[in-house]
This record gives C-alpha cells, structure tokens and sequence, in this order.
C-alpha cells in the first residue's frame, strides 16, 4: 500500500466512526456598501488605513494624464502586460527587478477588506519587485464583499491570485511597524471610474 | 540557547527562562499585549460570534467529509497541473523534497513562513543534502540566523527586544549598533532581495487549500510569501492534511477570521491563492508546482475520540497570546514547534502521549483560549482529555500532575501563588513537607546554583501583579 493509501483509509475509518455534519453555507459577513459610492468609499478608507494612498480619477483620459504626471518623477517604470496602451507612460522602461515604479492593472478589487485582486496574467514580478507600486482598477470592478469577488472570478482562474491590502509590511522587530520589508513600501491605487 | 529543548524539559526549560532569561518575559508580555488589543478590537467590528460559529462549523463539516474532501483536492490539483504527493511521516515528507531538490539540481532555497516545515525539520535536511536555505520572513531570517527555532506561531521573534535585533543585524549585515527598525528592515530587504532572485527552489506551507478549485491560500506581511511562490524556477508546498476546506468562496470567511484572530487587521497584507504552474499566456511564475500533504501523526488526532476537534486550528496564535502560561516564558519552554495551549493539545498527536508530557499539565485550565479561538476548539477540554488519558495509561507520577497543576493555577491566581506554600502544606497530597515542592523539583536537575524558591517566587509576583 502507498502512503496515499494508507493515510486516506486512516481518513476513511476516523470518518467513518463520527456522524458527517453539513456545512454551514455561504460566510455571510457585514454589508460593505451594496451602493457603487459607499463602495468605494469602504474600498478607499480601508486602503488608506493599511497606509496605501488612493486617487480616483475620471475616465481613461484622466488617468493617463494623472500617470504620466506621476511617472515624471521616476526614472523607470515596469509595466503589467494587462494595463492597456492610454495608461502607459513614456519614461524609459526597465525589468522589474530594476524599475523605480511599477504600474500594474487589478482584475477587482473588493470593498469589505480593502484588497486588489491582482491575476498573474498582469505579470507577478512588476507586482511585487518594485519599490513603488502603481495599481489601477475600474470602479466598476470593485466588489462589495470578499465573498463575492471570489465567486466572480472562480470559473476563471490563472495560476496564482495576490491580494493586495497595503504596502509591504512587518512588525517582527519589537513590534514596530516598518513598511517596504519585500514587496513594495509604497501602493497608489487609482480608482478609475 | 534557548529553544532547543524537549516537552518532557518543559518545567526545567520554563525556570530557565523565567529566571535566567527575564527579558524574554518583558518581550512576550509587550507582545502579546498589544496582539491581545488588536484581536480585541478587530472582534469588536465584526458579529465575532457568529463568525466563529461559521468558522466552528464549516471546518467540523470539512474534518467530518475528510476523505471526500482530499480525494476531490488531489483530482483538481492534478488537472491544475500541480504534482500531488503523500506523506504519512517527516520523514517521507524530507523523501519527497529530496527527490525534488536532486530531479533540478537545487542549490539554493528561498522559504516562506511555514511552521509545518519546521514541524518536519526541513531546513536541516536541506542543509544535509548541502542546499542553501535561507529563511525570507524576518522573523524568520532573525531565528535562522541565532541559530533558534520561532518562539510563536505567527510572530516568530516575540522573545527578542530591539536590542537583541541590532545587534544580530549588526553582525551578519553591518547595520549600525543603534539602527531604527527601518534600517534593519531595509538592510534585510537588499540582502534577501538577491537571495529571491537567485534562488532555484521556493518552499512554503498553505494556511488553507480549497478541494473545489485545488488552491494553495497563504496569508502574510511582508510579500515573502508572494516572492517566494513567484520568482523561483519550482514551487514547493507543504500542507497538513487538516488545512482543506470545501469551496472557494469559504476562503472569504477564514481568511477574515484567522487575520483578524492572529494581527487584528482586516485581512493579511498580501493573500496568495495559488492553482498551479505558470500558465501559457502568463508572462512569470513557476514552472513546477508540487503540493505534498501531510499527515505525520494528524490522522491519529483525527481518529481521537475528543482531540479530533483540535485538526479545526487555523494557527492564529490567539490562544498562546491570551493564555496566562505562556506570556511568563515564550514558546521555547515548551520544547517543540507549536508552543502554547495549541500545541499542548497536538502534541500528542504529532509526537506522541508520553514525548509530548507534561505539556497536557502547563495550563491553569482557565478559558481563556477558548473565549478568543475563531474555531471554537475547546481547548480546556481538550487538555482534559490528554491528562485524562496520561492518568490511565499510567504515564505520569502524581507528584508531577500536582505540581504542575499549582505550578500553572498560580500562574493565573497570584493570591493563590502567594498563599502557594501554605495551601500546599494543607493539601492531602503533601509531599514530604516541602513548601514549594515544585519549586525543588523544577531546580534539582540543574547544575548551577540552585536560587532560594523565594527568589523565583518574587520574580512571578512581579510579573503576575
Ligand atoms: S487553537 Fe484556536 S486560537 Fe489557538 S492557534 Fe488554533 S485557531 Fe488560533
């Protein structure tokens, strides 16, 4: 018999042995805003208390205006394979793992935790690597609950998904809380609507 | 060193902290108070009752479908692409890795908090086998480097002061003798930074891993994690066989109670959920993902009449935090991976009845574990249990239960600790006239000179009021 074997009739007899209960259904947890405004405005405080700065913009135009603004102070930028063309600035391009800014393109984002949802295809490295981090994401996308957001992309999963709530960071040092410990210490999210 | 030690030392290990490690006891206490606060706090924002229920309920569903459960995560875990193996002990688990580190010729390994791989002693096999490891939370880094094992589940370094930090950093990374915790971090960052980068393999435990979608959920910080399930060339996954859960979506209720359980925020900084290998149209990511599920003694927990409900633990650390016992010495006293009213209620599961003695004993049974617990494990019971079981089987003298027993009431109850000597010498069970005799028992075996029980008295009056 195989370890496989072995440990799932382990499984199967201590199963066996004790009455199978039901699951208690969907988590239901508070409403964080059924109405797209209060929405965001859960989503921006939320982020905001983890220390992430927020800005919403109008449209597409404003924010390529608002990202090219913003990208004149750095020197290079590495940008997500999803964020589209309207949104990339012209400063010069570099690999993740060297770029000053990174700008990256959230699949939703959820209101009740403050979280982007952040999918591989954008690309993981320009989300992680870089010391100051861009994230756009579509006030359309932003989800009231977290359970919600799930279901919505559960039929459509890439190899990994990051939520991201804040900058990086760490309190292992006599509980002093320290940002940009290994991913990036800055996060600018910019709700476009 | 502390923290190399053994269950069966608990009650040598535990006066040698209390008393030649005072500090470690300052640490713990600011700790543990502040996580005390958040957890508090974050509790108060939420129906916490109700929440617990759900987290109580849907995890005794996934326990009591177990079998169903972990045939269904292997099948969705195959068709992701991931390779699924089995072990029934560490030691098969080191096979496994093993087989892994010589199929790609693995010469460096960045790690991602997991305390299942210190449970199995992973690093020590990588280092056997002549593999650089290098742990990549700081905590981690900080233990790795001193030589330690973590002295808390979810924060590591609780024991150690900022003092005790600069001068490790100073050491190994040249940072100033009086550096902030910002230049500590930012020398760690630089350094760990090439290490990720480097690096041919990456190992991680999972907080949760979903049957419905096949999904490796990892909560954290820092962006380690991220990292180190991004950048290497092959990703490595150790989980315990109790970490399932049935649907994707339950993932929204356990990630927001074991956050707000553990560091009271909202939820983990970065949350990972990993399905498998690098997909065609995705730019980075592994190549190579494996998941390897642990059993090494959870089975017999399961099959435990009582100690089953204990599998239900997401390893908040809120029990250790709350728990009266362990905020006098930290986690190394208890002589293993998982220290606290959690791992006393484990051990004898993982490493056996008789290894995991007296740990069943190292508790005032007062209930405070069970009031913050997000599952809902009746912890008290549950230790109970164990002591029950340890009577019966004739494993331990009476004089040891005793003495335990008011050595941990009077960790909680300092007019009881006061008035300890007197009350002993009323007890029928009375021992030969000593005072304190537990006192006597906890010092003969050391080879120093033996402190007046006074002394150590005084230092738990201090510490108690
Ligand atoms: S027993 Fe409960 S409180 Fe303790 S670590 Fe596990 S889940 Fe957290």
């Amino acid at each position: 018999m195989s370890a496989r074997e072995r440990v799932l009739e382990r499984v199967r007899s201590a199963c066996q042995e004790r009455e199978r209960t039901e699951h208690p259904g969907a988590f239901e947890s508070r409403d964080a805003g059924a109405d797209p405004a209060s929405r965001l405005t859960t989503l921006a405080t939320m982020l905001e208390a983890a220390g992430a700065e927020v800005v919403r913009v109008d449209g597409m135009v404003e924010a390529g205006k608002w990202v090219r603004r913003f990208a004149n102070d750095f020197e290079s930028v590495s940008v997500g394979v999803t964020v589209p063309s309207q949104l990339r600035p012209t400063i010069s391009t570099k690999g993740s793992h060297e770029a000053a800014l990174g700008l990256s393109m959230a699949r939703a984002a959820i209101a009740e935790t403050g979280s982007l949802l952040m999918d591989a295809r954008d690309g993981r490295r320009t989300q992680l690597l870089v010391p100051t981090h861009v994230v756009f994401v579509y006030q359309a996308d932003v989800h009231p609950t977290f359970r919600g957001a799930l279901s919505s992309v559960r039929a459509d999963l890439p190899s990994a998904i990051g939520l991201h709530s804040g900058p990086s960071k760490s309190a292992d040092i006599a509980q002093t809380l320290v940002t940009g410990v290994h991913g990036p210490g800055r996060l600018i999210v910019v709700l476009v609507a | 060193m502390s923290g190399h030690g053994t269950p069966n030392r608990y009650r040598q290990q535990a006066t040698h902290t209390i008393r030649d490690e005072p500090y470690v006891r300052e640490s713990v206490l600011s700790g543990t108070d502040r996580a005390n606060d958040h957890r508090n706090h974050a509790y108060a924002e939420i129906d916490a009752d109700r929440w617990r229920d759900w987290g109580r309920d849907a995890k005794t569903h996934t326990l009591t479908n177990l079998d169903r459960y972990l045939e269904e995560a292997e099948r969705n875990l195959e068709a992701n692409g991931v390779r699924v193996h089995w072990a029934e002990t560490a030691a098969d688990a080191l096979t496994v890795l093993r087989g892994i580190v010589r199929e790609h010729d693995v010469r460096s390994v960045v790690k991602a908090k997991s305390m299942l791989t210190e449970e199995l002693g992973v690093n020590e096999h990588l280092e056997r086998l002549n593999v650089r490891v290098r742990e990549t939370d700081l905590g981690e880094y900080i233990v790795q480097i001193m030589g330690e094992p973590p002295s808390h589940i979810v924060a590591p370094v609780m024991h150690l002061s900022l003092d005790d930090c600069r001068q490790i950093f100073q050491q190994v990374l040249g940072t100033p003798r009086h550096g902030t915790p910002e230049e500590l971090v930012a020398a760690a960052r630089k350094a760990l930074r090439q290490e990720f980068l480097a690096a041919d393999l990456g190992i991680s435990g999972g907080n949760f891993l979903v049957a419905e979608t096949g999904t490796v959920a990892l909560i954290e910080n820092e962006g380690n994690i991220r990292l180190s399930t991004s950048l290497p060339r092959v990703h490595v996954a150790f989980v315990g066989i109790e970490k399932l859960i049935p649907r994707f979506e339950d993932l929204a209720g356990f990630i927001q109670l074991t956050a707000r359980a553990a560091t009271g925020q909202p939820i983990g900084n970065y949350v990972s959920f990993i399905q498998g290998p690098k997909k065609d149209d995705e730019v980075d990511g592994p190549e190579e993902v494996h998941v390897v599920l642990v059993d090494n003694g959870r089975t017999t927990l399961l099959a435990d009449e009582a100690a089953w409900e204990a599998l239900r633990c997401v390893r908040c650390g809120a029990c250790l935090n709350i728990c009266p016992v362990y905020r006098q010495t930290g986690g190394h006293a208890y002589g293993w991976t998982y220290s606290g009213p959690i791992g006393a209620i484990i051990a004898p599961g993982i490493l056996g009845l008789e290894e995991a003695l007296p740990l069943p004993f190292a508790s005032s049974l007062c209930g405070a574990c069970a009031d913050v617990c997000p599952v809902r494990i009746p912890i008290p019971e549950l230790l109970l249990h164990w002591r029950e079981r340890a009577v019966e089987e004739g494993l331990t003298p009476l004089t040891e239960r005793v003495g335990l027993e008011a050595y941990t009431r009077a960790a909680t109850h300092p007019l009881l600790f006061r008035a300890g000597g007197t009350l002993l010498r009323r007890t029928p069970w009375q021992l030969g006239g000593t005072a304190l005799p537990i006192l006597k028992g906890w010092t003969q075996e050391r080879t120093t000179p033996e402190p007046s029980p006074k002394s150590f008295q005084a230092l738990w009056k201090e510490g108690i009021e």
